[in-house]
């Protein structure tokens, strides 16, 4: 407070300096890929990016760098292993992405990676703001290795926007020694456990349990199921929930520690309880479990686009594939894969000696726009009346 | 030899422009984001400008709720860490003599360690097998661990607390430095007793700094979001909270930059509003 206040006429100088960086920046971001509206996006689709001609040096050769858009841990060299050994000379830098939201929110404010990996729900946002290329998957040798099943969902319109990578549950993962049996997603809100739930923090999760809960079509939502949506969580929150989880490592701690006997969980939660010894299970609610299935696709105007094909086609290579399953207990879309699963621990972790498993299972589905706002602007109310 | 010009410049001009690119830009960038209708195409794109967010803002009581929530926990905050700053700092100044610099290192020996893991540390000692918890039911008074203890607003203060006393040491240390000594022996040589020296004297002359560490304390807890997210639980989140969730969850950066400049108005109001009630300067000449 000591300190003279300069003249405003010298701050002024240095006004067109931070004008040109703001510029620059711009210029930067604003590529044609990344800034083209909506609205002009069927024909831009059409147009081919010259990046994508497919390169004639071999594998070993081949120089460049990518980069790649990715969650946390996703980063590993266990994720990509086959490309840095097959590309040796390519450098992957990864930028990393703290949600889907997160995600997708630095696609739409132009971000320049290469790669990037959302999960589904969030798919047809990507194509519908002409943010990602179609892919030409006869490019990719270890596409056959994908079931049709898998294939599909990373279709959008019709069209291969998305190749599918990893995919898991989601369900109710409880401690055995504290809650006898759970049949369905309304344990969430049992009074008999209150102050020992946790939900994870996200408002279409939560959204998607309480249509569970009510046989509601999840993706026909009506105003005043979301009233009542909103009413159930904001109770719950008060009286029922004792924390909600933002990562996977606070979950397994919480749960590890006996604070939280159970929760909304994916499985990768309920093999590192299990391979810590802690009791727990992974319910088979009434309701169905919800499965999600995470992609990689290319961004829209990339000059890397031959390479972020090679990268994308490596991720479907068998020791990569097998790192997912073994390292974070997630399934992977290489079948060979799966298949060849005999860990007991990995085998409940994705019921694969259950047949009728994915029988009851909910697919996570795609919604609007204008939903996934309404119900994140509900549950950021949610938490904010507490 | 430089003039004093270009002395003054050659100082001044790194941190000016650090201060203009990386405080002042982003500042304006957020007032500008928040009055964009929605996030659309690329970040620097300002062709469409309304109040719709602010509207918003006004038309969820909810959130206005929290934020009044947010101040009134950082007070509570702020004016516990300063009252325990407060003996500390008297401490180093007038009776450590000269371990003084020793104690001071001891003080700041936390901030060795990072903020995050000192937030987890609370969780290990209140959790529900926690130190507290687990050294309770070994003497045998509880025979069910408190769950009281983590996952509410209480734990959330009892933690901003913790990390904000040796941060409110300092300005609390460097004002008592700065009280003349020749004053204290001019009050007890005029028959002032212990006690009325400490009030007349060394209190007034040292409320700058307990002023000081005041805002410092209290303008970056109002906003606190790392801390409820990790002690707080479902019933312990802060203002904070939701202006993360509207950036990372919401894909909404416009709703969450008008968010946070509703916030820094209310606390510059706030700070405002502190400064005019307890005069600085007046105090200090009493």
């Amino acid at each position: 407070m000591s300190i003279r206040s300069p003249r405003p006429r010298q701050l002024f100088a240095l006004l067109p300096a931070v004008a040109l960086l703001l510029a620059a920046c711009s210029a930067q971001s604003g590529s044609p890929g990344a800034s083209a509206g909506a609205s002009s996006s069927a024909a831009a689709s059409e147009a081919v990016n010259p990046s994508c001609a497919v390169s004639t040096t071999s594998p070993a050769d081949m120089t460049g760098s990518l980069t790649v858009l990715d969650w946390a841990g996703y980063d590993a060299k266990d994720f990509w292993t086959d490309f840095a050994t097959s590309y040796p000379k390519v450098n992957v830098g990864f930028e990393i992405g703290e949600s889907d939201a997160d995600i997708f929110s630095k696609r739409s404010t132009g971000d320049q990676a290469d790669v990037f990996h959302p999960y589904t729900g969030w798919l047809q946002f990507y194509v519908d703001n002409n943010l990602v290329e179609p892919i030409d998957t006869s490019r990719l040798t270890n596409w056959d290795k994908v079931p049709d099943s898998f294939k599909k969902i990373g279709q959008v319109n019709g069209k291969q926007y998305f190749i599918p990578w990893d995919w898991g549950f989601s369900s109710i993962l409880y401690r055995t020694d504290k809650v006898p049996s759970v049949d369905s997603w309304s344990v969430l809100f049992d009074p008999k456990y209150a102050k020992h739930i946790s939900m994870w923090d996200d408002g279409p999760a939560a959204v998607t349990t309480s249509s569970y809960i009510h046989g509601w079509d999840e993706t026909k939502i009506t105003d005043a199921q979301l009233a009542t949506i909103k009413q159930e969580w904001t109770d719950q929150q008060a009286n029922i929930n004792l924390t909600n989880w933002a990562g996977e490592p606070e979950l397994t701690a919480a749960m590890a520690s006996g604070d939280v006997w159970a929760a909304y969980a994916w499985q990768g939660a309920y093999a590192t309880l299990l391979g810590q010894g802690v009791p727990v299970a992974y319910a088979n609610p009434k309701e169905g479990r919800n499965s999600w299935v995470g992609v990689y696709g290319i961004r829209k105007g990339t000059a890397n686009c031959d390479l972020a094909y090679r990268f994308l086609d490596q991720k479907l290579a068998d020791k990569t594939s097998q790192n997912v399953v073994d390292l974070f207990y997630y399934g992977s879309a290489n079948q060979n894969v799966m298949n060849g699963i005999t860990d007991p621990t990995l085998k409940q972790a994705f019921s694969l000696d259950d047949p009728n498993i994915l029988q009851h299972t909910n697919f996570t589905p795609n919604v609007t726009a204008a939903q996934r706002d309404a119900w994140t602007a509900m549950w950021a109310e949610v938490k904010a009346g507490n | 030899m430089l003039g004093r010009r270009s002395t003054f410049w050659l100082l001044c001009l790194p941190p000016l422009l650090w201060l203009l690119l990386f405080f002042v830009a982003p500042l304006v960038l957020m007032g500008a984001i928040s009055l964009r209708p929605g996030l659309g195409a690329h970040v620097l794109d300002f062709s469409k400008l309304s109040l719709d967010q602010y509207q918003r803002v006004w038309a969820t009581p909810t959130y206005l709720r929290l934020l009044g929530l947010s101040a009134l926990m950082a007070f509570a905050v702020t004016a516990a860490a300063t009252a325990l700053a407060f003996p500390i700092a008297y401490f180093l100044t007038f009776r450590a003599g000269k371990r003084a610099g020793l104690f001071l290192i001891l003080l700041l020996i936390p901030f060795w360690t990072s903020y995050l893991l000192r937030v987890m540390a609370w969780k290990l000692m209140l959790g529900s097998e926690g130190a507290v918890n687990s050294f309770l039911g070994w003497t045998g008074l509880i025979d069910h661990p408190l769950d009281f203890l983590l996952y509410n607003r209480g734990t959330v203060i009892v933690t901003l607390i913790y990390v904000w006393v040796p941060f409110s040491v300092l300005p609390i240390y460097a004002a008592m430095q700065r009280v003349d000594r020749a004053l204290l022996e001019a009050a007890a040589d005029l028959g002032a007793h212990p006690w009325s020296r400490f009030w007349r004297v060394t209190v007034p002359l040292s409320l700058p700094g307990v002023l000081a560490a005041f805002f410092m304390c209290f303008i970056p807890t109002v906003g606190e979001y790392v801390t409820p997210l990790l002690v707080g639980g479902s019933g312990g989140s802060m203002y904070g909270n939701i202006i993360q969730d509207f950036f990372t969850k919401a894909v909404n950066w416009p709703f969450g930059a008008a968010l946070s400049v509703v916030m820094l108005l209310v606390t510059v109001a706030l700070v405002a509003i502190a400064a005019r009630l307890v005069d600085v300067r007046r105090l200090a000449l009493q």
